[in-house]
């Protein structure tokens, strides 16, 4: 699949931060002044988000919903979690020790089993309309738990693999929500000064810049001209964030921790990020999409996610900042109970998984059955406007909130949606 | 009957539920014998008019090796477990913890007195047949691929003297090794085998499937698949390869042309004029190669992805584990 992102430029960032807000002001309104007081309590709360992105679909079978001995099972075993009951994958031996902190969802019914549908539905929580571009929910959570006054970045997404790869986007949330998108590397591009420009000479044109804004907009009140004022003094942050990106500041040991792959490297960059104040850090492991030899494939995927989020939940604990973040696990789908020819699984959003650890999550909590076969949900069943219903809540955020396009309310889940509750603090 | 590799066809095809494995077979009968995904072996007459397979349970993974020595069976699978059996009675006579991962093959010396399985530990352990004893472990793979993921050791061969063994694992590293003594004789590389995506998907798939010693020892062959494009699927064509192994030398380079997918028995004939490949994608295939000529004699698919494969007594029939499905492959002269 083609990319169709492109990398946020300075410039290209303040323009468009600029236009953004803007066209944000003047088509929108926050909806009550409850949701501006949650708001700013929730801000005040530093909520983080690390969405760990399975794309291409990994199989629940060989993760959360393990069926051994089944016709459809495959060869992996279910091992004992530390928390009676709940039996998961094999192949995750050290989330198993880690099962308080994570809450398995088991019945995710999403009926799009299309790579491009079902990641649009599950970055968004939303069927797509005509002539409507929902928000990601990176760019949702930036919105939320974002600070106006924060030097870093707000959104940032990194999604290195081509296959698959999708920007998403703050649709019409405008571009203020759009995603700082690392796709070549870890480290941001075009952060650098030019190489003829100096530090004291970028802080002059910069003080020049606030003088003659100032003076232009003496007696002016204007939106569109804060928001350009507010671009040009998030640029200095940004590129003050440069050294978040970069793992050499981390101790080797802790890098040794994390592991060699680019996935543990990624998500350790995700953790900087967070501790910094990034309020949402969406990390894509790419790509799972295993028609054939699918045990293989999971062999050498799961086991590195076993690893790098067991990793990520200790270093978030042992900082003290697993309480206040929340770690996504989920893709744009499951894959079938059914084993094809060449021992592989293909797409499934019939009855997949997902999971939830961290902050506002009853951890060791499975929600929702499939059949003996994993064919289909047994109990419970959900789909994505409830999976992020209930993302929302657990952030404290309420998931019957609206923006408002225009005279069109725009709900943050679907009307009439309701969380999972047993899967929440 | 004499062999003709021009005949070949499928004579026979066994429906089943399981996806099956490994296969082996009793000298001088009719029965066969293998084992699948349903944690089960099975014994199964050929010859009958309607043959029904018995089962034998005692695994709790995929039965992935099989090796009938004289009145022995014992059979290898996922759970790192080897079970000896009596074929007569099908009783268990013990069962051994022989490795820490999924064990992929056994593989059991021309006089049926050793027995060696394979695993995932990417340990070789070598075993005295009769009494069950672990007579060597031969280390010779990297636990890990060169991306840090798992590595996998999936092939094991012994040469016709049953004197060499050489071992074959997913990133395409080959070692030859002395039976008696232990020691490495030989290290033969096929990278062409496994292929790692760095790019579009950040997986791997591949590996070198089989090994097959020629009738006096001197060339070793070995089968897997070509570079992938897409490692979502096994989209390559099936890939064989030829060393004379003591020159460190490659002879022979069969890249593939029509068959997709995976080579997972190889076999040459005991004269020394051809060599029977079998494996597949999400369908089998069966073709014989001209080993003087260096090219295809006849190839034919197969209903279901051939995991392995036995000659019968006369070496104008062989016998297939498939997705499914039990093969009768007959190749006999007209």
């Amino acid at each position: 699949m083609p990319s169709t992102h492109s990398s946020l430029s300075r410039r290209g960032f303040i323009g468009t931060a600029a236009l953004g807000l803007s066209a944000f002001a003047s088509n929108m309104r926050f909806d009550s002044l409850k949701h501006t007081v949650l708001a700013n309590e929730l801000k005040k709360q530093e909520k983080r988000v690390i969405l760990l992105w399975l794309a291409g679909g990994a199989s629940q079978l060989e993760t959360w919903d393990p069926k051994p001995g089944r016709p459809t099972g495959g060869p992996f075993r279910a091992i004992d979690t530390n928390v009676e009951g709940i039996r998961i994958s094999e192949l995750m031996p050290q989330l198993a020790q880690r099962q308080q902190h994570t809450a398995i969802i088991r019945s995710l019914n999403t009926r799009n089993a299309d790579h491009g549908g079902g990641t649009v539905l599950m970055e968004t929580g939303h069927t797509p309309e005509p002539g409507l571009v929902y928000p990601d929910i990176g760019a949702v959570l930036a919105k939320e738990l974002g600070r106006a006054d924060s030097h870093v970045p707000d959104y940032v997404s990194m999604y290195t693999s081509t296959e698959g790869r999708h920007k998403g986007g703050p649709g019409y949330l405008g571009s203020r929500y759009a995603p700082m998108f690392l796709d070549k590397g870890m480290m941001p591009e075009n952060l650098h000064l030019l190489e003829q420009m100096s530090d004291i000479d970028h802080k002059e044109r910069a003080d020049l810049r606030d003088l003659l804004s100032a003076r232009f907009a003496r007696g002016r009140e204007n939106n569109s001209l804060g928001s350009h004022i507010g671009a040009y003094e998030r640029v200095r942050g940004l590129m003050a964030s440069e050294k978040l990106f970069d793992i050499n500041e981390e101790p080797q040991s802790m890098r040794d921790r994390y592991g060699p792959t680019q996935f543990g490297e990624q998500v350790l960059v995700a953790r900087r990020l967070i501790e910094a104040g990034v309020p949402f850090v969406k990390v894509a492991r790419a790509w799972w999409d295993s028609h054939g030899q699918n045990f293989e494939t999971h062999l050498e995927l799961v086991t590195e996610l076993d690893h790098v989020m067991s990793t990520l939940i200790d270093d978030l604990q042992e900082r003290g900042l697993l309480e206040n973040t929340l770690i996504i696990t989920v893709g744009e789908f499951g894959r079938t109970p059914n084993i094809n020819g060449s021992l592989g699984r293909d797409h499934f959003a019939s009855a997949w998984s997902a999971s939830l650890t961290g902050s506002g999550v009853k951890g060791g909590t499975v929600f929702g059955k499939t059949d003996e076969n994993g064919h289909t949900v047994a109990d419970g069943e959900v789909g994505a406007p409830e999976f992020y219903a209930t993302v929302y809540s657990a952030l404290g955020i309420d998931h019957e909130k609206h923006y408002m396009l225009g005279a069109r309310p725009m709900p943050l889940v679907d009307s009439g949606t309701e969380p999972i509750k047993d899967v929440l603090a | 009957m004499p062999a003709d590799p021009n005949q070949v066809k499928i004579a026979n095809t066994i429906g089943r539920e399981e996806i099956d494995f490994c296969i082996d077979r009793a000298a001088g009968s009719t029965k066969i014998y293998f084992g699948g995904s349903d944690g089960k072996a099975y014994e199964l007459d050929i010859a009958a008019e309607k043959p029904e397979a018995v089962a034998m349970e005692g695994h709790a993974g995929f039965v992935t090796g099989i090796a009938v020595c004289g009145n022995i069976l014992i059979t290898g699978a996922y759970d790192g477990q080897l079970i000896w059996r009596d074929v007569t009675t099908r009783e268990i006579i013990r069962q051994i913890p022989a490795h820490d991962k999924w064990i992929r093959k056994i593989a059991s010396s021309p006089d049926k007195k050793l027995i060696t399985s394979v695993a995932d530990d990417m340990k070789c352990h070598l075993w005295n047949v009769e009494s069950g004893e672990l007579v060597r472990t031969f280390e010779g793979h990297e636990l890990l691929t060169p991306q840090h993921y798992p590595s996998m050791l999936f092939a094991a061969a012994f040469s016709p003297d049953g004197q060499l063994l050489a071992t074959a694992d997913k990133v395409g590293h080959i070692v030859v090794w002395d039976v008696n003594t232990g020691n490495q004789l030989a290290a033969l590389e096929a990278p062409l085998m496994y292929t790692w995506d760095p790019t579009q998907r950040r997986h791997s798939i591949g590996g070198i499937r089989s090994l097959a010693f020629s009738a006096d020892g001197t060339l070793l062959a070995a089968g897997g698949t070509g570079q992938i494009n897409n490692v979502d699927h096994l989209e390559a064509l099936a890939r064989i390869e030829i060393f004379d192994w003591k020159a460190g030398e490659r002879t022979h380079e069969f890249p593939g042309d029509e068959v997709k997918g995976l080579v997972e028995f190889l076999a040459f004939d005991p004269e020394g004029k051809w060599l029977v490949a079998v494996g597949g994608d999400h369908s089998g295939f069966v073709k014989f190669i001209d080993l003087n000529e260096k090219k295809i004699i006849k190839q034919i698919t197969a209903p279901g992805h051939i995991f392995d494969a036995r000659f019968n007594d006369t070496l104008d029939t062989l016998y297939l584990a498939a997705f499914r499905n039990v093969l009768v492959c007959e190749f006999k002269a007209s």
